[in-house]
């Protein structure tokens, strides 16, 4: 249907549909912007305008930030799709991939790379529901879309993904809400689509964009949605994230075990191996020599790093004049471990899914030519091996003779010597390899089953090194264009093998291309021994001597200093001095064996020799200067000699002040030709210079602002000119030279060898986990103390405790460790802290490995699924890294006087020996009620007693004590979340907590009886009375004698005297009385009445309650009833649906 | 948790500042043997031990294992610290000696540098403290530290009994500029310190003298100051010196140095410091010679970006210096002559791609 031709839109060229597009495009030209409309009224309007432009402006602006992806040919952009099972992930994926590739994707496993515009490809990567996946894609995703189920609302993982987000530098984000079409109601959608809507913009930012999909169709979103969403994605500028752009990194799409079978075998496959991740470079540039984290798996070596062919390539130049992705272009998909078309890769083998199988006899299946070949390849009668040994392989084309096998086996050790050469021998190398593989073959499979021979087959493209990448990036988009069409799979593969010539085909090409012409890049000394090369080795070297010699025996030829410092063996003087002295030359003609060996240092120079920064200057090299015209020879060089050499400075001080002038203000249109290059130039440089000189002159006579770019623009530009010279300066050099010098560039495929990787990782691989490959620092790789901000995060339950292990995701890693919390005291101290504050951050220090100041990071209690609640325990951002940490807690030490004089005691038990008091000698220390003192001297006996001074006379009974500080060191615990080693991923169990141990043990928590909490009980002090002696009574002044009192027993004159009343005083007081009387009794009346009453009005509510109670019973029944039959009918509705829904 | 599988290997003594400078930058253990076995004298020199104790006080968690011998020493680097410091420098080499690979690693400390040495100021070997503040801090700004370089001279010290003193300040950076220097302009001054202690202060104006005589018909802009110090300031030993240093008009410095010696007329001091000025000017390059090595460290240190230099054929110990790059940090130079078109420049121009060095010492908030 989609073959035929639409019908073209035909305008209408009269009528009134006609007249009104006339009409409008007339009007166009007058509507426009109204300059009227939008002018300020008054004056003061203007200004404010004015000044919201120019603050709304600055919004605009944010800090310029390098970005080391390259331009022309980006990586793709990783696309997650994040949220909770069910929730139509993988729907989601095969529709995007349906859009973009027109094909139907079977199982979608792994990373998935598809050619989304010109210049524009996209990785798509299912997350699962792990935590530890989530924390790893939000790490390496560009754009991540956040699918939400409408029907249920957000769910946990959620918000959790989004808060690690956060900490590693947040993505761009889309919601997604899915399911919509299980709420019938449109007033609940509406209602439901603005709760979710509301609360998705207070997590990201107001206005983030949420999509709705409504239903599914054919196992599908529905199209329009779906291209409705992939406009969105394509416009979508990605701002450079600062952990990204400074750490190159690469998300594996590919893996493949190359450890030696036999070995496998031998150690029963727990011998270490040796595997290759494949993937594009991201990020900044990859360089050898530094290590990887593979997340999950830990810190690995690369063992070497190639650029193998794009598998799946932008558009080439050729469809790059077309405006849109031509259909074919389409068609390119990269998913090598899910199941496109029926092409899968597995960790070591791939496999062709066709209808039927290899076997002989069945021939009611068609035979396509890809097949065929297969079936062919079961004829070999001879093994690999065989084949090899007589096979005859020329390096070059040009070359007479062939190599050997034997040859080609023995080189293998001496490989690594030469940067240039290794190419060749990868390639010998790979040979060998195969040999072994196939020995081991021929051993192991006896069984001739089916599945063994599909392994047979798929093996052998993998083993011929890189032969085999670039047949996959041949093959996969023949595969792909007719999905799994199955029959016809075979016929499509050649048709269109023809048509991708150009492209592809070239593509593999172009590889090769480079190597060779690298082999004749090498330049000068070297060109003669790669025509060389492929004769006898012993004759290959002794041509290269010669070479060698010849070149730097020749003064007049220039040196090749990058390669003699880098790919030679010489000492550094005879690197500059050329031509080595005679009796070096000597002792290297004798040697024949080998060139490059390790001169010996000649005893003078020994001697002498210090490492000294002065260059000792030879005296007649100075007496060269004592005649006139070598010292006139240099005048050139100074700002008063001219243009040309030996000018004898005619121009005088006035050329003096005008070079000055101009060469200090405009440095880049200085266009001075150095001392060398004079005549001939003359007039150019004339030219040039008048033409500076207007240029400043036109720019200053303008308009003198306007050539000034605010510092914005100002860095932008500087970011801009530095990128262009990264991007000019290794622009002609050879692409092995060149990663030797900067790296693998973001945007490249490469293939990395690691070595050492633990077994776990291979056999317990499974492509629904990502791998990332994550470059790391020089420092990065180093440990230390770690001091970091930390916050509890509020979300989380419980507190958080000093010394209890924390999962830490900190750059690329995930590790436990054992943080010690604390606090800034005063600036003068670091004071720990038993447990982390509410509401506050507070630094917290452990030990692991390094990363870099203010990198941001998240802390888990617990990565397991079944944990309940908030799963992101702390949040924070790295502040220090040291070697040694200065937390201190605080420590009392106590003791009791056992001798009082005035001011002066002496205490014990506070110390156990004299030297520990001398440490303490002049510290301050308190008795409980507040008198301060000193520790004066240790005492002699008993041992550990001190004298001590107090401000005041202390009590027997007073605690003195002495506040210290006591210095803590955070235990050296550093354990990898080591999750992807793991058959059940999900379940990584690191250090347990005490608790944990005890509870999973059945273990009582000891206690200390002292620990426990009584009532205190403190008796009333009594105290004595005082007692004075009568004798001293009688001698004391009266001021001072005791007075005696004791409480009077006879009644005084006012209690005892009779009142007489007037008869008026009588009449007032019976009034008084008898007014009170009736106060009284209305009181008392008033509050019977009022306890009647409210007795009446609580019967009334109470009969109110229960009708009340009646009714809501009656409602929350009727609700029940209600909610029981929806839910009914939704699991019934789900049955019908997905299974996978009701798994959750 | 010592990474052994980094660890590197080197023999003799040669280049052993700049070893134990790379290791410590790039914090990588190294191991260096066969120091000095076959002299007669094995082992580490005096200096060479001081040298290690000054690393170890500027640096923080630092392990350095000598062998029973000396012939062989193990370093594991810790953090560069910084902070105020004081070192006695022996009397075998002069403080150029220890300054030159502090400078390398100050700006990359924790806490910025005061450093306070005391030792002998001038020697024939090593940068004089003359050169190191006039030539080698300004060089710093190329790399964007410009304000808070400071070395003062507090006094003098000649060569035999020493008795000088100087204090070094370095502020710390994040991250050092990416250099693109590869235009040397022509010179446009020419300043000169001439300094006379314990001897007749008459010394330096006649090296000035003599200088002028060489240098005058070049430039008018020519300043050559006579620096004397006096009593307590002079150190204990008598000299005189004569130190120049040539800037073109893009700022690139050349310098020369000249120191006294028994037997020889301060005339002919001043005539080779300042023949010497000239070699090193017709050498040309945006660098001089002596300060190739630091140049390259520091456009190795930068950011992630192509660095260009001009400099001058390199001296054996940048070759060496080259290579050593290249084992702690991966980076190879591209080394390529200026004008491919003329076969008699011989000047190079040197372009790494910087490794993004970050001072993961630095303490934020």
């Amino acid at each position: 249907m989609d073959d035929r031709p639409h019908k073209p839109h035909r305008p209408a060229q009269s009528g009134s549909k006609a007249d009104k597009k006339d009409k409008g495009k007339g009007k166009e030209k007058q509507h426009g912007f109204n300059e009227k409309a939008f002018a300020p009224r008054s004056g003061r309007r203007a200004d404010r305008q004015g000044r919201r432009n120019a603050e709304r402006d600055q919004t605009r602006l944010h800090v310029p930030l390098v970005n080391r992806t390259p331009d022309d040919e980006p990586p793709p952009i990783i696309i997650a799709i994040v949220g909770p099972p069910g929730v139509g992930k993988t729907t989601l994926l095969k529709s995007l991939v349906r859009r973009y590739t027109k094909q139907t994707l079977h199982e979608a496993k792994g990373p998935i790379t598809v050619v989304s515009g010109k210049k524009k490809r996209l990785t798509f990567i299912e997350c699962n529901n792990d935590l530890n996946s989530m924390i790893d894609v939000g790490k390496i995703a560009d754009l991540v879309l956040l699918m939400i189920d409408g029907s249920f609302g957000f769910e946990m993982e959620a918000f959790e993904f989004l808060n690690v987000l956060q900490s590693h530098g947040f993505p761009k984000v889309i919601g997604i809400l899915t399911h919509l079409d299980l709420i019938r109601k449109a007033a609940t959608l509406k209602d439901t689509k603005k709760a979710l809507k509301k609360r998705f913009w207070t997590e990201i930012y107001q206005g983030a964009k949420l999509f709705y999909l409504s239903g599914v169709l054919n196992g599908r979103y529905p199209d329009s949605e779906i291209l409705n969403l992939s406009r969105f994605v394509s416009v979508m500028k990605f701002r450079p994230l600062v952990f990204r752009n400074t750490h190159p990194y690469l998300l594996a799409d590919r893996i493949e075990d190359l450890t030696p079978r036999e070995q496998i075998r031998t150690s029963k496959g727990k011998c270490d191996r040796t595997v290759t991740v494949y993937g594009y470079v991201r990020g900044t540039n990859l360089r050898m020599g530094t290590k990887v984290h593979i997340p999950g798996v830990g810190d690995l070596d690369m063992k070497g790093v190639s650029i193998l062919g794009d598998p799946c390539p932008m558009p080439d130049a050729d469809s790059e004049k077309r405006r849109k992705l031509s259909e074919k272009k389409k068609l390119l998909v990269h998913a090598p471990m899910s199941d496109v078309g029926g092409v899968m890769y597995d960790k070591d083998a791939v496999y062709i899914n066709v209808p039927g199988s290899f076997t002989r006899g069945n021939t009611n299946v068609l035979q396509g030519e890809g097949e065929q070949m297969v079936m062919d390849l079961q004829d070999a009668s001879a093994t690999l091996e065989d084949a090899v040994a007589q096979s005859q392989i020329r390096l070059f084309g040009s070359s007479s003779k062939h190599l050997g096998v034997a040859v080609t086996v023995n080189q293998d050790d001496g490989e690594d010597t030469e940067d240039y050469e290794e190419d060749d021998e990868v390639e010998e190398e790979e040979d060998g390899e195969e040999e072994d593989d196939d020995d081991e073959l021929d051993d192991d499979d006896d069984n001739p089953s089916d599945h063994d021979e599909v392994q047979d087959v798929s093996r052998d493209p993998r083993n011929t090194g890189r032969v085999s990448l670039r047949t996959v990036a041949r093959s996969l988009p023949a595969s792909s264009k007719k999905g799994r069409g199955g029959v016809e799979y075979a016929d499509s593969d050649s048709d269109l093998g023809e048509e991708e010539e150009g492209g592809l085909g070239t593509l593999g090409k172009r590889v090769r291309h480079e190597h060779e012409a690298d082999d004749h890049d090498i330049p000068s000394d070297k060109d003669g021994m790669n025509e060389d090369e492929v004769d006898d080795v012993p004759k290959w070297k002794e041509n290269l001597l010669t070479r060698a010699k010849e070149t730097l025996s020749k003064g007049g030829r220039r040196k090749d200093w990058t390669n003699l410092i880098y790919s030679s063996s010489l000492t550094p003087l005879e690197i500059l001095h050329g031509a080595s002295s005679p009796a070096q030359e000597q002792e290297i003609d004798e040697d024949d064996d080998d060139f490059f060996k390790l001169s010996k240092p000649d005893p003078i120079s020994t001697d002498e020799d210090i490492d000294k920064t002065e260059w000792n200057v030879e005296p007649e090299d100075l007496d060269r200067w004592k005649e006139e015209n070598v010292l006139d020879s240099i005048r050139g060089l100074f700002i008063t000699g001219g243009e040309a050499r030996g000018d004898e400075g005619e121009e005088g001080e006035d050329g003096y002040e005008d070079s000055h002038g101009e060469l200090d203000d405009d440095i880049p249109a200085e266009d001075e030709p150095s001392a060398s290059k004079e005549e001939p130039s003359h007039s150019a440089t004339l030219a040039a210079k008048k033409e500076a000189l207007k240029r400043k002159f036109d720019e200053q006579y303008d308009d003198p602002e306007a050539s000034k770019l605010d510092f914005y623009d100002e860095k932008k530009e500087e970011i801009a000119r530095q990128l262009q010279l990264n991007k000019a300066e290794f622009e002609g050099v050879s692409a092995e030279s060149r990663a030797l010098v900067e790296g693998y560039r973001p945007g490249a495929y490469v293939r990395i060898e690691l070595t050492n990787v633990p077994c776990e990782m291979i056999e317990h691989f499974d492509p629904s986990y990502p791998i990332i490959v994550g470059g790391l620092l020089p420092a990065e790789e180093r440990f230390g103390f770690v001091q970091v901000r930390l916050k509890r995060h509020r979300w989380f339950v419980r507190t958080l405790k000093t010394n209890d292990p924390l999962i830490f995701s900190i750059g690329w890693r995930r590790f436990q460790s054992v943080p010690i919390y604390s606090l800034d005291d005063h600036s003068i101290r670091m004071r720990m802290l038993k447990y982390t504050p509410e509401h506050m951050h507070c630094y917290a220090t452990f030990y692991g490995p390094v990363s870099l100041p203010n990198t941001g990071f998240c802390a888990f209690n617990s990565l397991a699924g079944e944990t309940s609640g908030f799963r992101v325990s702390a949040t924070g951002v790295v502040l220090d890294i040291d070697r040694s940490v200065k937390i201190v807690k605080k420590i009392k030490l106590t003791g009791v006087p056992f001798k009082i004089y005035k001011n002066t005691a002496f205490i014990k038990d506070m110390f156990n020996s004299a030297l520990e008091v001398a440490k303490f000698e002049g510290a301050n220390i308190r008795t409980v009620s507040g008198i301060r003192g000193q520790v004066k001297k240790a005492f002699s006996k008993p041992e550990g007693t001190f004298r001590a001074t107090f401000e005041d006379k202390i009590l027997k009974s007073d605690i003195v004590f002495l506040r210290a500080w006591y210095s803590i060191q955070p235990r050296k615990y550093y354990n990898p979340v080591t999750s992807l080693l793991l058959s059940d991923k999900a379940h990584w169990f690191g250090m347990r907590l005490t608790g944990q141990i005890r509870r999973d043990e059945g273990l009582q928590t000891p206690s200390n009886p002292d620990s426990k909490y009584r009532k205190i009980g403190r008796p009333a002090r009594r105290f004595n009375p005082l007692f004075v002696p009568k004798k001293l009574q009688a001698a004391l002044p009266y001021a001072s004698k005791p007075k005696k009192m004791s409480s009077q027993r006879k009644q005084t004159y006012l209690q005892k005297r009779a009142v007489v009343m007037e008869p008026e005083e009588r009449k007032a007081m019976a009034l008084l009385q008898q007014m009170r009387a009736l106060r009284k009794d209305q009181v008392a009346r008033r509050k019977d009445k009022k306890t009647e009453r409210r007795a009446i009005h609580q019967k009334k509510a109470e009969k109110e309650e229960s009708r009340r109670n009646d009714k809501e019973k009656e409602k929350r029944k009727d609700h029940m009833r209600v909610a029981g039959q929806k839910s009914k009918r939704q699991t019934d509705l789900e049955e019908g649906r997905s299974r996978k829904r009701r798994k959750t | 948790m010592a990474q052994t599988g980094s660890l590197l290997h080197y023999r003799s003594h040669q280049h052993f500042r700049n070893r134990l400078v790379l290791s410590i930058l790039s914090g990588k253990p190294v191991r260096i043997d066969k120091i000095r076995s076959d002299d007669k004298n094995p082992g580490l020199r005096d200096f060479e031990i001081s040298l290690l104790r000054l690393l170890e006080k500027v640096t923080n968690g630092t392990i350095i294992e000598i062998s029973i011998t000396g012939t062989a020493i193990l370093l594991k680097p810790g953090i560069i610290s910084g902070g105020p410091l004081v070192h006695d420098c022996p009397l075998s080499r002069s403080i150029g000696y220890f300054l030159e690979p502090i400078i390398m690693l100050a700006p990359f400390s924790k806490k910025p540098l005061q450093l306070t040495l005391r030792g002998i100021t001038t020697d024939e070997h090593d940068l004089s403290a003359d050169l190191i503040r006039t030539v080698t801090l300004p060089h710093l700004q190329l790399f964007g530290l410009t304000d808070g370089v400071e070395l003062r001279i507090k006094k003098r010290g000649a060569a035999p009994a020493g008795g000088g003193e100087v204090q070094f300040l370095c502020p710390i950076v994040k991250q050092v500029k990416t250099l693109d220097f590869v235009e040397p302009g022509k010179i446009k001054r020419i300043r000169g310190i001439a300094h006379a202690v314990r001897v007749s202060p008459q010394f330096s104006n006649r090296m000035i003298e003599a200088c002028r005589s060489v240098i005058n018909r070049y430039i008018p802009d020519i300043y050559l100051y006579s620096d004397v110090y006096k009593g307590d300031e002079s150190g204990k030993s008598p000299g005189y010196a004569l130190t120049l240093l040539a800037e073109s008009t893009t700022s690139a410095i050349h310098c020369s140095e000249a120191i006294s010696r028994p037997g020889v007329t301060p005339e002919e001091i001043a005539l080779e410091a300042s023949r010497s000025l000239l070699a090193e000017i017709e050498r040309g390059g945006c660098v001089d010679q002596k300060h190739q090595t630091f140049v390259l460290m520091m456009m190795v240190l930068g950011s992630e970006d192509v660095g260009r230099c001009r400099m001058s054929e390199p001296t054996p110990r940048t070759i060496q210096f080259l290579r050593d790059i290249r084992d702690f940090f991966g980076t190879s130079f591209k080394i390529v002559p200026t004008d491919p078109t003329d076969p008699d420049c011989s000047q190079l121009l040197y372009s790494c791609y910087g490794t993004g060095y970050v001072n993961a010492n630095r303490t934020i908030a």
